[in-house]
């Protein structure tokens, strides 16, 4: 039988109790189409008899109004926005994703830990210091990261919307451009996760492809990381 | 000039420094904090110590624990409806603290004020600790904390500092009591167990990071001379307003000050130290 591992110290709430489910992470920046894969893969893994939890960034009952509260104001600093995504990373952990996973369910998750490092490594905040206070995140079996290059991503994102401040970087860049600054910051963005797929073994998809082939790829995957947990 | 650092300060006993902070540097400005269990007496003291600096023109910035606008109306949340656990009880604060230091605590120093924080990183590093969270990473996490010029410790028999909150304050808080951690039913029995953990805390911390440690049984006029004593030699340097006294102005034009309604003398905030 599974018990949970993290990255560092067990921390106290999580405990090490049986975990019979599977934590199956989605990375990726934005508009590479996390929450189109997030919600196929919810529909299949139901129909094969699976019991599935899916949860994301800024959704936890704590810390997710105050977030986004904190965002539309002018005096958000990188360190501050960092434990607070932690500790809505960290309740969402402790009563959502470890439960489901003691209960034997699938959890999928829309963006991990793994999104946060990239963000606040990018604003220039230490590496050691972002991986020492997440470390009391659980490992996941499995982290797929949906990869795409910039030039990739721009259209994909405008045949959708219209650009958007926090994801050009527009709180810490200079100058009036949306384009650059989107350009700039997605592609920085976008070596940081490549950087983090080294550093911690994620499963590489290219999401240049189109959503079928995506979702195909990220089947065959899941497949594998639910192997023995007796349906499908 | 005291250097200030956002690495781990010496008395962290960590065997790997962060890199450079952006933050990092040489800053003018003093910090001060106090430190203490509730009932203790520190608030008093700091406040007669805001009181003697602005009596000297001195520019004084005062930061509260759990204070930051950002921020604290989640933690305000979270107690109210008993979510917080250990960790996130720890995390929210960190981020109460984080964002003080970056908007607060930092412009002043630059700017070479004198800081005076009400609790500083001692008080999550107690209250968690006795919660069951890692120490080790509790000091890793707080990296970023400014090194203060001085860390005043205020020594409370537990017995003294519940007769202080029973005749003088308001009712004990679910989370203050320690009562999430389940030591006990009763509200008082459970304050008076997380409390004694909290000193024990405290007893163990004065060395690690050299808190000067102050009798807060004696008399309060006893303790600010001692307070008083410590910092002089810390504010040669501190930068002056001058001409801050309202009253005084309004003497020397003859006037009664009737139209007057911000209140006659107080603190720079942040924003107008930045501005000065």
């Amino acid at each position: 039988m599974n018990t949970v591992r993290f990255y560092g110290h067990t921390p106290p709430g999580a405990g090490e109790e049986p975990t019979p489910g599977r934590l199956i992470v989605l990375e990726g920046t934005d508009g590479v189409g996390r929450s189109t894969q997030i919600a196929m893969l919810q529909e299949w893994l139901e129909a094969e008899g699976y019991a599935v939890l899916v949860t994301g960034f800024r959704r936890s009952t704590l810390a997710a109004t105050g977030i986004d509260r904190a965002m539309r104001g002018n005096t958000l600093d990188a360190l501050t926005l960092n434990l607070f995504y932690a500790t809505d990373f960290w309740d969402r952990l402790e009563k959502n994703i470890v439960p489901a996973l003691r209960t034997g369910m699938v959890a999928l998750v829309d963006r991990y830990i793994f999104s946060i490092i990239a963000r606040a490594r990018v604003r220039g905040v230490p590496a050691r210091w972002l991986n020492d206070v997440f470390e009391f995140a659980v490992v996941p079996d499995r982290v797929l990261y949906l990869d795409v290059d910039v030039e990739h991503l721009l259209p994909r994102v405008l045949s959708v919307r219209q650009l958007d401040h926090w994801e050009s970087g527009e709180d810490f860049q200079r100058g009036p451009d949306l384009h650059d600054n989107f350009i700039r910051y997605q592609g920085a963005l976008i070596n940081e996760f490549r950087n983090l797929a080294r550093e911690h073994n994620f499963v590489t998809v290219d999401a240049r492809g189109s959503v079928g082939d995506v979702f195909q790829a990220l089947q065959a995957e899941v497949r594998d990381a639910l192997a023995g947990m007796g349906a499908g | 000039m005291t250097t200030l650092q956002s690495r781990p300060a010496p008395g962290y006993k960590m065997g790997e420094r962060y890199g450079q902070h952006p933050d990092d540097g040489e800053y003018p400005g003093t910090l001060i904090i106090v430190e203490g269990i509730d009932g203790s007496g520190k608030s008093t003291q700091i406040d007669l110590l805001c009181k003697w600096l602005n009596s000297r023109n001195l520019v004084t910035v005062f930061t509260e624990w759990n204070s930051s606008p950002i921020v604290r109306r989640t933690t305000k949340r979270g107690k109210q409806e008993e979510l917080l656990t250990p960790m996130s009880f720890s995390l929210i604060h960190a981020a109460d603290f984080a964002s003080r230091v970056h908007a607060q605590i930092l412009p002043a120093l630059r700017a070479g004020a004198v800081v005076l924080a009400d609790r500083y990183v001692y008080t999550a590093f107690a209250r968690d600790s006795a919660r069951g969270v890692n120490r080790d990473w509790l000091r890793r996490i707080y990296s970023f904390a400014v090194q203060p010029s001085l860390g005043l410790y205020f020594k409370v028999p537990l017995d003294v500092s519940i007769h202080r909150i029973n005749t003088g304050r308001e009712e004990l808080g679910y989370y203050e009591s320690g009562q999430d951690m389940g030591f006990s039913d009763d509200r008082e029995e459970s304050f008076r167990v997380f409390q004694g953990k909290l000193l024990d805390e405290y007893d163990a911390m004065t060395e690690e990071f050299g808190l000067m440690t102050i009798d807060a049984t004696q008399p309060i006029a006893v303790q600010q001379q001692q307070v008083r004593r410590y910092v002089e030699p810390l504010i040669a340097d501190a930068i002056t307003v001058r001409g801050q006294s309202v009253p005084e102005a309004l003497s020397r034009a003859g006037l009664s000050g009737r139209y007057i309604t911000a209140p006659m003398s107080r603190r720079l905030t942040a924003t107008e130290l930045s501005d000065l």
